[in-house]
């Protein structure tokens, strides 16, 4: 099998900014919808893929799959000042072909237990990117989604359709002012089932919730990645239960099963 | 067409290679890793992960940085240790064409011969390949392959534990590459294989501290591959018994440069993470080459590009 070949359909800036977050500065969010059949067809929500971003970058890519269609894929992403690879993939035009070194997609996955009925989604910012397609594989299963999506402003959205949506906001432009975490303990109580995807800090947040104590929380999480396959141990991370490749025993974790002390801001 | 290589003609055992392209250690799991994505029987060998006697949770994050044409990493030998590779990995080995060796570190010279003498006698090991680029801990923190006394010692010590086929891995981390590789060919390795990671550092300067977890690295990638080149020319110009070259091998013409330069086989490592069939599309060129070249026995490329 060799490499999959994706024809770009479309790419496009979903918005731009110059946003300071720590070290990182953003250029702004872009979505790209890639025609690969083959991936489409067995994605599941929370898998990713890796893209090899051009000559300058040696390694390959990590990105969610944001939607799926019939015969394609399309991944959100947000563009660093210093990103080489998110960078070269938002030069892409219509028509262009991307190399995906496997032609599967990666990872778990979220799973959603066939009991549950009140699905709760938290996304902090970028984190939009894999909760967007597990909102609408939710809804096919007449389950009811709740989103409490925390931005910077309420121009910076990317919102799934048919979903009831609580919005915070650090301006306070729409909703909540101040960060998702604030209001997420008045929705813990209705859920069955929390998922979330989000910067560390959010997570580490929900880490010390009580009220999340006792309920099926599942994150989504991000580190610096080699091959995506499992053999350069370059994202081990250490858990409850030992060490775990974020690329196959994850990208998708249990809440507390992650030792967030231990996890350094890698400036991913 | 001849593609087959003897990488241990002076082994009772021998380690014959169907075709010179084999998996550098580290960059392609335990072979099983690969099998869904193409047919990894091809290969000419596949080297396993770093083992060591115990396992090892390797180091902190970060552990990946990329650089121009590169990648530092500092992994820290994460493995699941030898027993449980001679107990869950060799037996699926036993079952395939493809030779598989079994890379091993050691942080003393009993260690290494420890893990030699454990391995010894296992079905479906074709050979061992011994890692001499750690730092030895009873002699100041050097690594065993920066000088040519402790390269032999490591070598003469799983030389006498096992009768595999024994290739000692050379680290360029040393000022006398050619003298440990001497050195090593005389204390009984049958082969060589090189380079090992030159070492490295990257500074987050936004943070103002050292990127990797670990602080320093290993450098992969097309950026080490003229290096890479050079020491193979040095060392195959020195020793008679087979040399493997390493370091940055991409595409074809990457892997015959170091043939050329007298490298018997050679290992793709790096390039398997962008390109998971990297290696069977080097092997696919070498026998291109060698068709619209004439050439008739991959034998009469070895060393063929010697000033």
């Amino acid at each position: 099998m060799r490499q999959v070949v994706a024809t770009v359909i479309s790419n496009e800036q979903l918005w731009g900014e110059h946003r300071v977050l720590g070290h990182l500065k953003f250029l702004g969010a872009w979505l790209i919808w890639l025609k690969c059949p083959e991936i489409a067809s067995e994605a599941k929500p929370g898998q990713f893929i890796m893209v090899n971003c051009g000559e300058e970058c040696l390694l390959p890519r990590p990105f969610s799959i944001h939607q799926v269609s019939d015969d394609g894929i399309a991944l959100f992403y947000a563009v660093l000042v210093s990103g080489k690879g998110t960078s070269w993939l938002s030069r892409r035009k219509k028509g262009d072909t991307i190399k995906l070194p496997s032609p599967h997609p990666l990872g778990n996955g979220f799973s959603i237990v066939s009991s549950s009925k009140n699905l709760l989604l938290v996304a902090g910012g970028n984190g939009i990117a894999p909760l967007y397609f597990l909102a609408q594989d939710a809804l096919k299963g007449k389950r009811s989604v709740t989103l409490l999506y925390g931005t910077a402003d309420n121009k910076r959205r990317s919102i799934p359709p048919h979903i009831k949506l609580v919005s915070a906001t650090e301006d306070g432009t729409v909703g909540h002012r101040g960060m998702i975490t604030d209001i997420l303990p008045d929705y813990i109580n209705w859920a069955d089932q929390v998922f979330a995807c989000g910067p560390l800090p959010m997570y580490q947040a929900m880490a010390h919730m009580s009220e999340l104590k006792n309920k099926p929380v599942q994150i989504s999480l991000e580190v610096r990645m080699g091959c995506g396959l499992g053999v350069c141990y370059g994202c081990t991370v250490k858990t409850r239960n030992g060490l775990r490749q974020v690329c196959q025993d994850g990208p998708i974790f249990e809440l507390d099963d992650v030792l967030w002390e231990e996890l350094a801001d890698g400036g991913v | 067409m001849k593609l087959s290589v003897q990488l241990a003609p002076k082994n009772k055992r021998g380690l014959l290679l169907a075709n010179p392209v084999m998996t550098a250690s580290g960059t392609f799991g335990w072979g099983t890793e690969y099998e869904h994505l193409f047919d990894i029987q091809r290969l000419g060998a596949i080297v396993g992960k770093g083992t060591t006697l115990k396992p090892r949770e390797g180091n902190p994050q970060p552990r990946l940085a990329e650089t121009p044409c590169g990648v530092l990493n500092a992994i820290g030998l994460q493995n699941i240790g030898v027993e449980a590779v001679i107990k869950e990995k060799a037996p699926i080995w036993a079952g395939w064409r493809v030779p598989v060796i079994v890379n091993i570190v050691g942080e003393t010279v009993e260690e290494y011969a420890s893990l030699a003498r454990k391995l010894d006698g296992v079905g479906g090991i074709g050979g061992i390949e011994v890692n001499i680029g750690c730092p030895n801990i009873e002699a100041g923190g050097d690594e065993f392959g920066a000088h040519p006394d402790s390269a032999a010692a490591v070598t003469a010590a799983v030389r006498a534990a096992t009768s595999l086929p024994v290739m000692v891995k050379l680290t360029p981390n040393t000022g006398d590459i050619v003298g440990v590789a001497q050195a090593v060919a005389e204390a009984g390795a049958d082969a060589l294989s090189l380079i090992n990671t030159p070492r490295g550092i990257v500074i987050d300067i936004a943070r103002r501290r050292p990127l990797l977890g670990n602080v320093r690295g290993g450098l992969s990638g097309p950026a080490i591959r003229p290096i890479a080149v050079y020491m193979v020319y040095s060392v195959a110009g020195a020793v008679k018994v087979p040399v493997v070259g390493i370091g940055g091998i991409a595409s074809a013409s990457d892997a015959l440069e170091f043939i050329m330069a007298g490298a018997s086989a050679v290992q793709v490592g790096t390039a398997n993470f962008t390109n998971p069939s990297a290696p069977i599309e080097v092997l696919e060129g070498i026998e291109e080459f060698m068709a619209k070249e004439g050439v008739e026995d991959i034998a009469e490329l070895i060393g063929a590009g010697r000033g």
